[in-house]
Order: structure tokens, then sequence, then C-alpha cells
């Protein structure tokens, strides 16, 4: 039984490989380069750069916006995921069609929003043409949250109805044969049974909308700098490889934490996250 | 009434997740270049595409790199959801922290680690690179959608299995990965998708003339989107579309043969669709077989080659054609999106380029940092049609004009919309004039804008002493409140659609925009401004000189300039087609600056790496600097919506 385990456990083997080449080391190299000044003499400097008052100012901006989008994010998929649970054998397509816009380029994606919530855009001018009053949010930080939500929307669909599919009806059912009304068998049956998927959502929409720069360059206009602009500014115009390292790995400690705390719903322990 | 909700429901979310990509098909038949005209239908985008090597290259890259990734990343994932799941909760949690790390970074964190790692162990970046970068991201995307549903799956009917006779791989097949099915395609197509629409990591992980989809985007993005990319996505959509409603629909047989298959192995019957699943993978694979297929490839032999790095969207492609037909040197063309960005990659040596088309600051930072050879003119004699004039004036940062060659040239200015502002904006002061509040586009570029500032505070556009620098920071920061957007290439897209009254533009691109919107105007305030030379190099590492010579010498060729100058409208330093251009055109001091427009205007110097870092800090302070009606109190009222 034993060998049987270790067997098994040997299957992880090309995962932890590949981690450990591709994503372990690199990351090593990224934190000496962090620790270090150009010349590779130990500072301290870079990691401490986060403190200034323009990257907190960024840090708290961003982690704003990006609990915002993922909190919409969950409340809109939430419900549909449960409508797509009970829709059974014709749902597969359906939530294909919600993959399907990923393959339209990422950056074009965003773009098109552009020109949907421009000034003289297609959105306000279908508003005008209904002597509606249009709207002005591009440029501003709820044109950055729209983009994130719908960027990665399907990021929290997915986990989502996977695992509510997963659901066996005779356990919705047991919960309404007791005397369950429908808000107690969602409360204490379906969402207990959902929190692996939420946790996956909330992870796969949280650290990237955390982390983004394309798309608060695109819709913010450039004007609204999050810690993920700020890190590639360093990176690319600055040119401070050093300082935009330190920053990452301020960065990357800051999103562990906030994915510990995230952990804690996960009751069992056993999440797929951590 | 409930079924009603819920199907109205999913229609407004369909509408959220589908009205830009209505957009984008839209715009792929619209005639015009730019995205606020609407110039009638046509479908020249579409042939322009399929005659484009450069789109072509690039989609064959992005499906074969996508597929291989999600095929290889599927299959490490799940062996290792299984392995993990075997193990005791020590090694357990540790392998999912790993799991997560790739998850938990900022892209570009990951993509610039791999890229240092790469560097460190002198491993070459070309394709090898990119996917194995992608498998590296796309592992945990699986090993997430595999697990939850492994976690639920009873370890009892596996046991039961075996207990009947199956061996541990029979059950696992016949057992288990049924039950998994759901999980372990939607981790497939979700690799798939990911690397398919991954930007961040290809960009740092890619070698020279190598792109995907994304990469292509962005580096043609800075000069503004060519309507072949909207063509191509329409395409790569409706063939996805076409396929899924081809199997929901038509081959109801086949549809109950999967069935048939899945209820022999599924010892729960009709499982939630799985067959659909299976279907729905399996079309992806055809349809990347099928398009990869129909993509010219394959390994060209090594015969002359020419590596050129140019600046996006700054050339007619049908130049590299007949420069590759007459010459029987093959083009191996890349572009950069900024200077900034450009400059390391040259010094780094990671991709060895024979001739790049830098400005002329960055060229005088390449020349002091000993990263370019000087050209040899025996075999550039088409530099006599190149002005004296502009070599002249090349002197500022190529002292003996032994380095560069220039290519075009042009002054930065105000582009206004005479319909949105009744007077001409002769001074720099008019884009602190609080009347055109969030009417101003600026140019997201460090010394682009400082010049604006230090043209209009009477200072030097070269200044050095950081009293004056930070003078023009504030300034900066005292007209941001005003600023509509900073911005690169969207200023033309911004001015033709009527979007903002004035914006901070190149010359080069005043042309084009006055052709497809003829309110648009372009002048250089009176204060002064900066003149510009974008001029080709040959960088020290190149590996084939006399190549990127014939290269220079071609572009320099009357009638080849002449094409580029119609392709792309930037000022030609080339006498012959001056000579060529109609009255009009020339005496226009928005295309060719006059005398007097010169007269005011300084050419960028590089400054030094200590004042470059001033700049650098201070610009990014700008671009951070809110003030509190636009910075973090303005998000809750926003949040409403």
């Amino acid at each position: 039984m034993m060998s049987k385990r270790l067997g098994k456990q040997l299957l992880a083997g090309p995962f932890l490989l590949w981690m450990v080449a591709f994503t372990i080391i690199p990351l090593i190299l990224m934190g000496i380069k962090g620790f270090t000044t150009a010349d590779g003499a130990f500072t301290l400097e870079n990691i401490l750069a986060m403190g200034s008052e323009m990257n907190i100012q960024a840090l708290i901006l961003s982690l704003q916006l990006s609990l915002m989008s993922t909190v919409i994010c969950l409340l809109l998929a939430y419900p549909l995921a449960m409508i797509l649970r009970k829709m059974g054998d014709s749902n597969s397509v359906i939530v294909f069609l919600f993959v399907l816009p990923m393959w339209m380029n990422f950056l074009l994606r965003t773009i098109a929003w552009q020109s949907l919530l421009e000034k003289e855009g297609v959105i306000n001018g279908i508003l005008t043409a209904l002597h509606l009053p249009t709207i002005d949010i591009i440029n501003t930080p709820a044109a950055i949250v729209l983009g994130m939500v719908y960027n990665f929307l399907p990021f929290m669909i997915l986990p989502l109805y996977n695992c509510l599919a997963k659901i066996d009806d005779n356990v919705v059912n047991a919960a309404h044969d007791l005397g369950a009304n429908w808000l107690q068998t969602f409360v204490r049956v379906i969402l207990p049974l959902s929190v692996p998927g939420i946790i996956s959502g909330v992870t796969m929409v949280f650290v990237p909308a955390l982390t983004t720069f394309v798309i608060s360059d695109i819709l913010g206009g450039s004007k609204i700098l999050l810690i993920g602009n700020i890190i590639e500014q360093q990176f690319t115009v600055s040119y401070d490889w050093n300082t935009g390292a330190g920053l990452s790995i301020v960065l990357m400690i800051f999103v562990l934490l906030s994915m510990a705390l995230i952990n804690i719903f996960d009751k069992d322990g056993e999440g797929t996250v951590l | 009434m409930k079924k009603a909700i819920e199907r109205l429901y999913l229609a407004i979310i369909f509408l959220f997740l589908y009205a830009p990509i209505a957009t984008l098909i839209v715009l792929s038949f619209n005639s015009s270049k730019s995205r606020a005209n609407w110039g009638g239908f046509t479908t020249q985008w579409y042939s322009e595409m399929l005659s484009s090597e450069v789109i072509m290259d690039a989609l064959g890259n992005s499906l074969s790199i996508a597929l291989f990734s999600a095929v290889i990343s599927t299959v490490i994932g799940l062996l290792a959801c299984i392995g993990i799941n075997a193990m005791r909760k020590g090694p357990k949690t540790i392998c999912l922290t790993l799991n997560n790390i790739p998850m938990l970074n900022a892209e570009i964190v990951t993509g610039l680690s791999l890229m240092i790692c790469f560097g460190v162990f002198g491993v070459s970046l070309g394709y090898g690179t990119i996917l194995v970068s992608h498998v590296a991201f796309c592992i945990p995307y699986v090993i997430l959608s595999i697990m939850p549903r492994l976690k639920q799956t009873s370890t009892a009917t596996y046991e039961a299995a075996q207990d009947l006779g199956a061996t541990p791989l029979q059950a696992f097949f016949q057992v288990v990965l049924p039950d998994l099915m759901p999980g372990v395609l939607s981790g497939f197509l979700m690799a798939f998708t990911m690397s398919l629409d991954d930007f961040v990591i290809s960009y740092f992980t890619r070698g020279r003339g190598i792109n995907t989809i994304s990469t292509l985007v962005y580096s043609q993005v800075r000069r503004g989107i060519v309507p072949t990319m909207y063509a191509l996505s329409t395409v790569i959509f409706l063939a996805v579309l076409v396929f899924l409603l081809a199997q929901n629909f038509l081959p109801q047989k086949l549809d109950k043969l999967t069935r048939k298959l899945h209820e022999k192995r599924s010892l729960k019957g009709g499982d939630e669709g799985g067959g659909k699943w299976v279907m729905v993978a399996a079309g992806v694979l055809a349809v990347t077989a099928l398009i990869l297929l129909i993509v010219p490839g394959g390994e060209e032999k090594e015969e002359e080659v020419v590596y050129v790095y140019n600046c996006g969207e700054y050339i007619d492609e049908a130049v590299i054609d007949i420069f590759e037909e007459e010459t029987g040197i093959r083009v191996v063309y890349d572009t950069f999106e900024t200077l900034e960005a450009m400059y390391p990659i040259i010094e780094q040596g990671q991709a060895v380029y024979d001739v790049v088309c830098p400005s002329d600051y960055m060229i005088q930072k390449m020349i002091a940092n000993d990263l370019l050879t000087p050209i040899d003119f025996s075999n550039v004699p088409n530099l006599e049609y190149i002005g004296q004039d502009y070599l002249q004036a090349c002197r500022s940062f190529d002292p003996n004009n032994e380095y560069a060659v220039p290519y075009t040239w042009g002054t930065v200015g105000i582009l206004y919309n005479t319909k949105l502002m009744d007077e001409v904006p002769n001074s720099w002061s008019i884009l602190w004039d609080e009347r055109y509040d969030n009417e101003i586009l600026m140019q997201k570029s460090v010394r682009d804008a400082f010049a604006v500032a230090l043209a209009y505070q009477g200072s030097s556009i070269n200044a050095t002493d950081p009293e004056e620098i930070l003078a023009a920071r504030d300034l900066l920061m005292a007209q941001k409140p005003l600023v509509q957007a900073y911005v690169v290439d969207q200023v033309r897209d911004k001015m033709i659609g009527g979007e903002a009254a004035m914006g901070v533009i190149y010359s080069g691109e005043y042309l084009y925009c006055h052709d497809e919107n003829p309110d648009l105007a372009y002048v250089v305030p009176d204060e002064g401004s900066c003149v510009w030379f974008d001029c080709w190099v040959i960088p020290k590492n190149a590996e084939n000189k006399e190549n990127a010579e014939a290269w220079i010498n071609f572009l320099c060729r009357p009638d080849i300039a002449m094409m580029n100058f119609e392709y792309i409208t930037y000022a030609s330093p080339n006498t012959a087609v001056i000579a060529e251009l109609d009255e009009e055109i020339v005496n226009d001091p928005g295309v060719f600056a006059d005398e007097a427009t010169m007269g005011r205007c300084e050419v960028f110097t590089w400054l030094g790496d200590e004042v470059e870092e001033i700049y650098n800090e201070s610009w990014l302070e700008i671009l951070a600097y809110s003030d509190e009606a636009a910075g973090v109190e303005a998000v809750d009222p926003d949040s409403e919506e």
C-alpha cells in the first residue's frame, strides 16, 4: 500500500521539475536583483522603495479596484453558474460561449472598450440617439474596474461552474425533503460546497486584477497608475531593474498575505490555494 | 417567470461579453483605417491579412504554441493532481503553494524573471523559450481546474473498480478519468486560451523575428492599430463559433456515438454533457491543426539574411518584399514600441539585430556606450539623395555623420480641432488653459512631455539643471487635472474622432489625421519645440553588416523612399522625394517644417545617465500624481455604477 502511494506521488514529478526550473529559479534570480544595487552590492533600498508616498498610493488604489472587481465578478458569476448548473445537457455549449471571447486578442478587446466608452463612442452614440444622458467614465477608475471585470469574468465563471456542476442533485433534494427552504438550502448546502470554486475564482480574478498594467493603461488613459504600472515603468522606462525587482518582491509578499487571508474561509483546510 | 429572468440575465451577460467583440468585427470591415471614422464597407483588410507573411507567421506561432503548451500542461497538470492528492498534508501544502506562485505573480514579474533566467544560463530566446514559459504559467490553471473535481470524486469507485479486477491503470482510465473529464477539458481549454491570449510573458521571452499575435498587435499599437488585426481576430473568432454551432446542430449521430461510448465508461450514465466537452476539445484541436496546415511555414534555409529592428507601423511592408526580391536577402523584420524598450535589448545582445531605427538622443546614447559601428558609406551610394541640411542637423548627435542615415524627421507640436476651438494654439500655455479641461491629450513619452513644459517655461528642451527639470515637473503635475489622457498612438484616433480639442503629436501624423478629418490642423507653438530625426544605425554586434548597408542604401533609393513616404506620411530627408512631391505638401509647415519653425526648435540630446534618472523619476511622479478630485476618493462614487 505504501509503495503504491509513493508511486502515485511520483506522478507529480514532472510538475515539480517544471516549477522549480521555470518558476523558482527565475524568481530566486529576480530576488537577487531585488536585494542588490546595479553594481551587485547588497541593499534593502529597492524593497523599502515601496514605502514612498507614490507607491503606497498606487498600491492602495490597486487594492481597492481589484477588490471591487473581484466582488463584482463573484456577484455576476455566481447566479450565472447556478443557472448553467440547472440547464443540464445544453450547458457545455453555453459555458464554451463564455470562454469564446478570450479568443479575440486581449489587447484588441480592451482597445475595443475604448471605442465603446469614449466621449464620442458607441455607447454614448446610442444613448444620445435615445435622448438619454451620456456616460463619461473613460479614463476614470470606473472604466478600469469595468475592464477588469470584463477581462477576468470568465476566470470566475469556469471554476464556479465546475464546482457547482459537481454537486449531486440528490443532496439538494434531500435538503428540500428535510424541510429546508430555498434560502436555507443555498446557505447551508450549496454555498459551503462551492467554497473551493469560489476560492479558485477569487484567486484567478483578484491576482491578475491587482497586478495588471495593460488595462489601467488603456482604459485609464495612463492617468491612473496602479502598482503594476509602476513596476512596468521601472523596467521599461526608467530601466531600473533592481528597484523594479524590489517592488515586485514586496508585491508578491503582499499577494501571498491576501491569499492567506482568503484561505481562512476554506474550512476543510485543503483548498486549492496554499 | 423565473426562467424568463434567468434567460434575461444570461442575455445581459452575453451582451456585456460580446459588445466589444461585435465592435471589432464591425471595424474589420471599415475601409477607413481609423477606429473613429466609418469609411464604408470593405473586405480589403482580409485580403491584406492573408497576403501578409508577418501576420501569417505570427498566427502560426500563436496557434502552435497554444496547442503544444495546452497539451503539455494538461498532461503534466493531470499527473500532478493525482500525485498531489496522494500526498500527506505537508508535502501537499508545499506543492499547492508552489502551484500558486505563477498565478500570484504579476505577469510582468514572471516574464522578466524568466528572461533574466534564460539570460543567466545563456539560453537564446526564441520559439522554445516562449513555449516553455507558457507551459509554466498554464500548469497552475490546469491544476486549479482539475483539483476541485478530484476532491469531490470519491475514491470508492476507484477502489471498487480494482476490487472488481481492474488494474490501477484500467481503473484510472475507465473510472477516475471520465469523472475528471470536465475538469481536464476545461483545464485544457483554459490553458489553450490563456496561452493564445498571453502578451506579457511572450513579450519578454521571445527572440528576434518571432512574433505571436499579441506581440505583433502590441508592436503596432504605437503607430496605430492596423485593421488587418481586427480582420485576423474576426476570422479566428468566427472559425471557432462556426465549429461550435456545427457540432451542436449537425452531427446528431456523432453525438449519440460519443454518448454511447461515454455511457460505457461512465458508471453514472448521462454525465453533465461530458461528451460535448470531448467534442469541443476535439474541435479546438481540429481547427488549430487545420489553420496550422494552411499557414505557410517551415524552415527556410539560411541564405543571406538581415535582421531589421524598427518602430511599429513605420514602413510600407511592400518595400520589404521588393528588397527581398531584388537582393535575394531575406528580411527578418521586428518592431519595438518605445526607444526605451529597444535600448536594453540592443545593449544586452540577447537578440542580435543588424540594423535598427532609433531617434537622435538615443543614437547619441548608443554611440556614447559604444553600441554602434560606423557605416561603410561606399556601400550606401544612395546617400547622395539625403539632403545636406539634414546630415548637418544630424551632427548634433552623430558629430562626424559616421553612424546614422536619416530616415524620417519632423517636429513635435499641437494637433487641434478647428471645430472645437476658435483660436490657434500658438503658445504652449493653452495646454494649461482651464477652458480646455478634459480636452487635452499629452504624449506618454518622457522626453516629449518634458519638452512641452520646458519650452513653455522658457528652458531648453535639453535642460540639465535639476531645478529647471523639477519646475517643469511641477508644471506637468499642475496640468494633469486638465489632461484627458496620456497617449502614444491613440492620439491619432482620438483626434480624428473628435474626442479632444487638441493633442501633442509628431508632425508625421498630421497628414494622415488631416486626410481622415479635415478639421484638424497642426501648429508648432511660438516658444519652440523639438525637432527630431529617426535614423538607421548598425549595432556593433551586427552579424550581417553588409546586408544592413544594402538595406539602408535601398531605403534611400528615391522610388522606395517615395513609397514609404506615401505610406507612413512622415517627412522624408530624401531630396529626390521632396522634388517629386506636390508643392502643397512640401510647403505645408505641418509636414516639412519651414525655416522659421526650425529656427525655434532644438534637437534632443542625450543628457547622461544621472540627468536621465531625474527625468525618469519625475515622469513617474507625474503619472502617479493625483489631485484629490481625480484620485483615490473618486473611486467610491463610481463604484455604484
